[in-house]
């Protein structure tokens, strides 16, 4: 019996492109009516920085913080903003001098203090506040000042257009605290959060686990008019060894884990179980480019390097398989912006030769490469290394803990190549004011490309996303075309949970972050 | 005895001011610039921000001079806040150090009632099987890294039998069957390796005590084998096994490190780990204070329970 004999292949429709769940026949989570009560526990890698989301550094924070917060603007899987489920209804961003926003009413905090338009602007005020060295302040740089119109609206007054404002709004910087527990609470709020998402926390141990309990008072309804969350009870466990977290989901002692592609196989294999996947979950692994570092610096040398690396041998080899070579730019697919059709190198031996002689490098050379160790990374930088040896390249690789490398890369020009992965950015101009943009920190070189520069600033500027679109293309256009930044392979999220746990089909939000509060366990 | 022991809590002064310095030195000469780290890269364009981390953490002041402000506030109690989760170092280190006490105690018991008995077993055989045996147990666990062991119990004892939790941690006060369940495999992993060294340093002392002229008069007095090695000999073959096993406390913490990430134990171990990856300097110097303090009481009790085990030595001279 083949594989898809077996199992019912569903496509997370709520999600969009971006969620694929495969239930075996009797898992169909999709028609059976929600139960409320249970508990459920998650086994996650990492464990948070802070819980308050705007003061925390960790790339693991969203995973717990986006189970107590709202966004002013919630978001689809694709990035396109999703009013039904955002704490604004509606918003007005005509005016480019100001963006205003219709608040829902009705909505409490789970201390009981309320929601309203003096709260957004505490929260906003707070952030811009260099003092509380708020993580996303750089993204909320085009704010000016914020007003509370009345109880319900608010209006942002801006220094210049910002097109990317409700992609920013469904991010850190969009999640809500109660000005009163701030107020009360001082530093303490970082561990001790009160929001207004579906789930309060209710205890937190540190490198343990968060544990969090249901919101009776949450706003949020399913799509049949029930009310959200499901779960009584949430228990987020900090593992931080996929092994174990694998052991853990097969002994029973956790019920959901995002699986390392080595285990995906035993999993699909096994009606016990099902697998849900996000596909573009990130960029598994890019060439960055420091443009102003010799031989990197040449346009032809870059191109060689990049027509010379076969991803889809990497994928078969360190990915099992579980992976996708990247067929457009840093924003990649399920992302409104992620455009296939763009010209962009891709593996062909002959032409990469041909870059070697035009770049004047025919015999090749020896070059260094920054990266950093992990399980995915250290096998694919020695692929890299042997597949370039194939044109002549020498690669050295220098290794190091990888906030020492991006620091060394980007800050410390360190070497003319990175070999990295990035996490999913589907705004565009997330990624191309921090990577293209002539100040932007991902620059390695500091390079000045006007073209980019006022591509950039055309886009941050353009509110509709259909005309952005082209905007962004143009910048995929000459980024890929040059090869100044090469994502070489999307990966693919999967999460996994016995088959009486509910809801795994719409468990993923557009940045591949798991969210909890539609999930519930069968019983009987 | 007194004076002894004044004079060894007024060594451990110096001690801590090098381990710290030193710490605080290193910290600062890792690669980068400590006020971007703290910020994240994204985010490290904002001088603002920049400058205001700069500020609070005395970052823009000579690196002596930010050593003699941390000492001073450490004296008097105050550890800082994490640069990270924002928690007072003394809370966050408080409830730590408790896990891995626990951890490390159990580990500790676990290696001794191993240890000893099979050592005993091991010189009293000597030559015979439960000496081999044991001798090939013990080079088997010294060779066995740490994490590898930890996963092979969690797949049998966990997975394959379902007998013991695969990872987490629950507080003796909540559930004492519970809490011993959960640290049962970690302990395991942690205290088998240990096991091994004090075997076979017990086994090697016992060796050399058995051989001895008193124990010879006590065999030819027609006393049992029995009261020969537990009523003679033990007590003065345990001298060197004392020792070991004080040094392999120290070596339990550092191994804790490891078990503790894998079994998903917030210890002290992880916190360190986690800490000197977010470059949480707060918490590294603060933790590092808390474990030295603790290696070298440890130490120093080792030494005074010689006085107790062997009559003969005395600290007064």
């Amino acid at each position: 019996m083949t594989e898809l004999d077996r199992r019912t292949l569903l496509k997370g429709a709520a999600l969009g492109a971006g969620s694929t769940v495969l239930l075996a026949r009797h898992g169909r989570a999709a028609a059976d009516k929600p139960q409320y009560g249970g508990k459920l526990r998650v086994a996650y890698q990492l464990a948070p920085g802070a819980l308050d989301p705007i003061v925390g550094r960790s790339g693991g924070d969203a995973y717990y913080w986006r189970q107590f917060c709202d966004q002013l603007v919630d978001a689809d899987s694709s990035l396109k903003p999703r009013p039904e489920t955002s704490l604004a209804e509606s918003w007005d961003v005509s005016d480019p001098k100001s963006v205003t926003l219709r608040l829902r009413k009705g909505v409490k905090f789970h201390d009981g203090t309320a929601f309203n338009a003096e709260a957004v602007k505490f929260n906003i005020d707070r952030l811009l506040d260099p003092a509380t060295k708020a993580t996303p302040r750089a993204a909320f740089t085009s704010v000016e000042s914020v007003e509370a119109v009345d109880e319900h609206l608010v209006r942002f007054r801006l220094k210049r257009p910002w097109g990317s404002v409700l992609s920013t709004l469904a991010d850190r910087g969009g999640a809500m605290n109660s000005p009163a527990a701030v107020k009360a609470l001082g530093p303490d709020y970082a561990f001790r959060p009160v929001s207004t998402g579906p789930f309060k926390v209710a205890e937190f141990v540190s490198g343990s686990h968060v544990r969090f309990v249901r919101n009776e008072t949450y706003w949020g309804r399913d799509g049949d008019g029930n009310p959200l969350p499901y779960l009584d009870e949430l228990v987020m466990n900090i593992v931080p060894d996929p092994t174990v977290q694998v052991a853990a989901l097969k002994a029973g002692d956790v019920d959901l884990i995002y699986l390392p592609v080595r285990e995906v196989g035993n999993f699909l294999d096994n009606p016990k179980y099902n697998v849900n996947t996000f596909e573009g979950g990130g960029v598994s692994f890019l060439l960055s480019y420091n443009l102003a570092k010799p031989p990197m610096d040449n346009i032809n040398l870059r191109l060689a390097i990049a027509h010379a690396i076969n991803p889809e041998g990497i994928i078969k080899a360190v990915y099992f398989g579980r992976a996708l070579p990247a067929k457009g730019g840093m924003w990649p697919n399920g992302a409104w912006a992620y455009d296939p059709t763009v010209p962009r190198p891709s593996y062909n031996l002959a032409k990469a030769r041909d870059y070697m002689r035009l770049g004047g490098r025919p015999g090749g050379f020896e070059m260094d490469a920054v990266m950093w160790p992990s399980e995915l990374n250290t096998p694919t930088a020695e692929i890299v290394r042997a597949q370039l040896a194939a044109i002549g390249i020498k690669l050295n690789l220098k290794v190091f803990e990888v906030t020492v490398a991006t620091e060394k890369f980007y800050y410390g020009s360190e070497a003319p190549l990175f070999l990295t992965s990035w996490s999913r950015y589907p705004e565009p101009d997330w990624n191309a004011s921090l990577i293209y943009r002539s100040d932007g920190y991902y620059n390695a070189g500091k390079v000045k490309d006007a073209r980019l520069d006022a591509l950039i600033d055309e886009g941050a500027a353009t509110v509709d996303i259909e005309k952005r679109k082209p905007i962004y293309r143009k910048v995929d256009e000459i980024v890929l075309g040059e090869a100044q930044m090469v994502p070489m392979i999307y990966g693919i999220t999967y999460a996994a949970a016995p088959r009486n746990v509910m809801g795994l089909d719409q468990v993923f939000g557009w940045d591949a972050k798991m969210y909890l509060h539609r999930m519930w366990p069968r019983k009987g | 005895m007194r004076r002894y022991i004044l004079r060894r809590l007024l060594q451990f002064v110096p001690s801590l001011l090098l381990i710290t310095f030193i710490v605080f030195a290193l910290m600062h000469a890792v690669p980068g610039d400590p006020a971007r780290m703290m910020l994240g890269a994204g985010e490290s364009l904002d001088e603002a921000q920049l400058a205001s981390i700069r500020r609070e953490y005395s970052l823009d002041k000579p690196l002596p001079v930010q050593y003699v402000l941390w000492l001073g506030r450490a004296v008097s109690g105050d550890l800082g806040r994490s640069t990270t989760t924002q928690r007072k170092v003394a809370d966050e280190i408080g409830l730590r150090a408790v896990v891995t006490f626990e951890l490390g105690l159990f580990a500790w018991l676990i290696s001794a009632a191993i240890s000893i008995p099979a050592g005993i077993a091991s010189a009293v055989y000597r030559g015979r099987a439960p000496d081999i045996v044991g001798t090939a147990l013990a080079v088997g666990a010294v060779a066995m890294p740490g994490f590898w062991f930890g996963i092979m119990l969690i797949l049998l004892f966990g997975v394959r039998l379902g007998w013991l939790p695969t990872q987490g941690y629950i507080a003796i006060a909540t559930d004492p069957l519970d809490a011993l369940r959960h640290m049962l495999l970690p302990a395991l992993a942690l205290g088998i390796t240990s096991a091994a060294l004090v075997m076979r340093q017990m086994r090697s002392a016992l060796l050399e005590v058995l051989a001895l002229d008193y124990i010879r008069t006590a065999r030819a007095k027609g006393l049992a084998q029995r009261a020969v090695v537990l009523g003679h000999a033990l007590r003065n073959a345990m001298l060197p096994v004392i020792t070991v096993m004080g040094l392999e406390i120290g070596r339990i913490f550092a191994g804790a490190v490891v078990i503790e990430t894998l079994f998903g134990i917030p210890g002290m171990g992880r916190l360190m780990v986690q800490a000197v990856f977010q470059r949480d300097f707060t918490v590294v110097q603060g933790g590092v204070l808390v474990m030295a303090i603790a290696v070298l009481a440890v130490n120093f009790v080792t030494d005074l329970l010689y006085a107790v085990l062997d009559p003969r030595i005395r600290y007064d001279a």
